[in-house]
This record gives C-alpha cells, structure tokens and sequence, in this order.
C-alpha cells in the first residue's frame, strides 16, 4: 500500500467536536486503510490531584446529587473516566464507516468486499475521501493522535482495472 | 396479532460483544418476535443481518435503524434505510437533526434520557434543548439494565409529564444489549400488529399514534364500551414472568392519580367519572403489595395513553 496522508496533531482537555481531514484521491483505489491512534486515553495514580479530585467530586454533586468520598472518586477517576476519540468515512459525501470501539489503535481497512466491522464494504475508492476525527471527550491536555491513510491502487502491472 | 419488540441491540459492528449471527440467535432464543440493529454511528450491520435473515427458518424480523451516539445525548432511529449525518448537532437547535431523520422516513426518539454522562460517560445523558417536541416520536423510559430509580424512573417520569402536557409521544423500552444478556423479567415493546403490515409499518403506525406497550408479560387494555371504560389484562408469555393473583392498576391524570384492584381473571368496568380529571391519562399496572402502594419496583406494564 502506498500512504497517502498523513497527519499528527494535538487535542486539548476538554475539546468536543469534529476535525475533519479530505483527501483528493488522485486515481482509483481497490483497497484502503485508515489507521487512527491517540494516546493519554485513561488517568493513571500520578494524575490524581487534589483540583482534579475536588472537580470530579464537584461534578458528581451537581449533575447527579452523588457524595462521592475520596475513595470512591479516585475510582471514578480511574476507572470510568476516558478519553473518547471515534473515526468515521465517507466517501464523495456518502457514509462508508464510522468505529465506536474503545481502540487507541485502530484501523479502518477495505478490500474489496471486505471491511473492517462498523465499515461498509468499498469495492472502488476513487473522488474525494473524507476522515473525520470526532473528539468525544478529552480528560487531558496535549493529547497527541496520528492518522495515516494508505491505498493500494487499483493499475498495477498487468492490470487495467479494478 | 401482538409481537414483541426488542428495539435497542448492538453487535461487534460498535461496541458488543455479539456478532449479527450472535444477535439474532440470542432473539430466536427468548423468542422475540421483532429486534432493531441499533449500532452506535454505523449502519454497517445492515447488509449483514439482512442476508442472515434472508435464510432464516424462524422468521424473525429486524428493524433497521442506528443509536446517533452525539456529544450531548443519545438518540434512537428506527426505520432508517440510510445514514443521516449528525456532525451539525447542535445542542440547542437538535430538531434539524431529527427533522433530517424524519425526512428519510425514519422514527426518532430519546434513549435513556437520564443515564449518567460525564464525568463517567460524555454523551449518555440527555443534554439537548428541545423546544419542539413534535419533531421526536419516542422516549425510551426503560434502558432495563439501567438504575431503577435514578435513571428508568426519571426517564418514565419525564415521559409522563410532557404527555400530561399534550406532547405526542410514544413510550418505548429496550435492553440496550451488547452482550448475550439474560433478558428475563425485563421490560419489552409489545405492539399490536397486522398481517398486512411489515414489522417497519407496524412500529411506525404504533409510534405515530401512541399506541405502545412496556411490558414485563402481562398487558393492561383499556377500551371505551359506552360510557364506562372496560380495562383487562393479557398474559403474553414473556420469558421469566411469573402471574400474581392480584394487581393495582393506576390511571395518572395531571393532578392526581387514582388506584384500583384488577385481575387476569376479573376485568374492570370503570365509568369515567371515577376517572382522575384531565383530557389524559396514564394508565399503568403494577403487582399488588401490601400496603396498597404503586411502587416502581413492581411495575408491569406502561399502556397506551387515554384520550378523553
């Protein structure tokens, strides 16, 4: 496969929304792979600061009346909060894909009449492909993701076509 | 004909642990008339389930739709033929996406409007400011495996009130499923279909006119003969329902709710004016209990509302 993209970039704590990446494809493809990966995705014990601590305990009362204790807040912290990044295709506008699953390593691949699960098969790729980044949730600043995209094209020696 | 429906089931296309396969053998298996494929942001499982179904001897019945899984809510769509983008959410205006919805022929409705969001799960509750309900069809009252009081109670709650209030809306439930999970004693949509319709048209025509069941496997009717209002029960047969000789039926008007003592064997003849006032009413069953309280705990069923 040949890379056709290839980007890396910072998200800060707290952003929600979409970054979306086009890419012109300049002729046919006959299989293709978007691989997405952030890092940063859970809190770790070093993380755990008396400002986060009393934020997510603050949090908790307001929205859902909890009293959380120290004890039971570290747990939150720890076990439930996350970053929470999805990646979703289209192709010349139209849905191809979009991968809900929890991965801070992820590929979106189409062969043919194959593809990933959460994507729908793509015999051609040709027109203008579109990744969309959607950042649903970012517990820590300078959270760093790379994506790169990769096709193999469909005129190789001894073919004409896909 | 009464089918029931199981309308909120995920597979490994998001984030369970069920293949489409997996799915609809868990369905066939606590015999489920009709489930929706309701992954979250994709419709990739489509196709798949289509062509499982296509072979299948059971015949079980899908409902195709998506679990719009945004930033500030999660919003059920059944009936959806094709994806409709949902990257122009918008917090306070959220009636484009769901007219959008509506344009392609799909039903729209709010799924466990109360679960916890952030800080544990950005997304899960329901932050959106509606202004116009008549752009939502459903509320999902009943996530099953969700809190009973905190989450099920307020969503139930909720429904109730903007229903007292003259919105139009159908009330459905869901288990919300990403795993072989035991559905036993849950709450299911139970909905009274006909031979001539396909289980899509049976579910919009239900939803449009309010006319869904929640169910745990007995369902209260109620039906004007007259000028008295005959209520009964049906036992459906639902897995893991147990029948009890007694049961309360309550009738929430705006202001006030009434109670009443019925039975599988006995119906109720009730004229209206023994009816709380107001132009609706709720009608719901429970188990009976000893100090003749309705309590959420031992709630059966969610009828129809009563139009006065």
């Amino acid at each position: 496969m040949e890379q056709l993209y290839h980007v890396e970039g910072l998200v800060n704590r707290d952003f929600v929304g979409q970054i979306t990446y086009t890419i012109c494809l300049e002729r046919p493809y006959r299989s293709m792979d978007i691989a997405f990966t952030f890092d940063q995705q859970r809190f770790s014990r070093e993380d755990l600061s008396e400002e986060l601590i009393a934020d997510v305990q603050r949090q908790c009362l307001e929205k859902y009346g909890l009293t959380y204790s120290r004890e039971e807040t570290e747990r939150v912290i720890l076990g439930d909060m996350k970053t929470e990044i999805h990646t979703l295709l289209t192709l010349n506008d139209t849905f191809i894909g979009c991968i809900h699953r929890q991965l801070t390593e992820r590929h979106m691949h189409y062969d043919g009449e194959e593809a990933t699960e959460g994507c729908i098969p793509t015999p051609v790729f040709e027109g203008v492909l579109k990744v969309t980044v959607l950042v649903f949730n970012v517990i820590k600043d300078r959270t760093r993701y790379t994506l790169s995209v990769s096709g193999e094209p469909c005129e190789r020696e001894g073919e004409t076509a896909c | 004909m009464l089918k029931r429906f199981e309308l909120h089931n995920h597979t490994t296309h998001s984030d369970a642990s069920l293949t489409c396969l997996d799915l609809i053998e868990h369905m066939e298996k606590d015999r489920v008339d009709v489930f929706a494929l309701t992954d979250h942001n994709t419709i990739s499982g489509h196709r798949v389930v289509r062509e499982l179904l296509s072979s299948r001897p059971s015949g079980i019945q899908c409902i195709y739709g998506m679990e719009y899984t945004t930033y500030y809510g999660h919003i059920l769509c059944l009936n959806l033929e094709k994806y409709v983008p949902w990257d122009s959410i918008d917090r306070f205006h959220p009636e484009k996406l769901f007219e959008a919805c509506k344009e392609a022929g799909a039903l729209t409705g709010i799924a466990h409007p109360f679960s916890y969001g952030a800080p544990f799960a950005r997304g899960c509750r329901f932050e959106m400011t509606v202004h116009d309900f008549s752009h939502v069809d459903f509320i999902e009252v009943f996530n099953n495996l969700e809190p009973l009081h905190e989450v099920n109670g307020r969503g139930l709650d909720w429904w109730e009130q903007l229903v007292l209030e003259g919105k139009h809306l159908a009330h459905t439930c869901g288990m919300d499923l990403h795993g072989r999970w035991d559905m036993h004693m849950h709450f299911a949509t139970y909905i009274d279909c006909t031979e001539e319709e396909t289980p899509a048209e049976s579910l919009a025509r239900a939803i449009r006119t309010m006319q869904t069941y929640v169910s745990k496997g007995l369902l209260l009717h109620a039906e004007k003969k007259g000028e008295t209002w005959h209520f009964s029960l049906e036992n459906v047969h639902k897995s893991g329902f147990v029948s009890a000789d007694r049961y309360l039926m309550t009738l929430r008007g705006r202001d006030v709710t009434k109670s009443y003592e019925i039975s599988e064997e006995k119906a109720l003849d009730l004229p209206e004016d023994l009816f709380p006032a107001g132009p609706v009413l709720i009608p719901k069953l429970y188990l009976s209990t000893p100090d003749g309280e309705a309590h959420l705990e031992q709630l059966i069923c969610i009828s129809p509302p009563i139009y006065r």
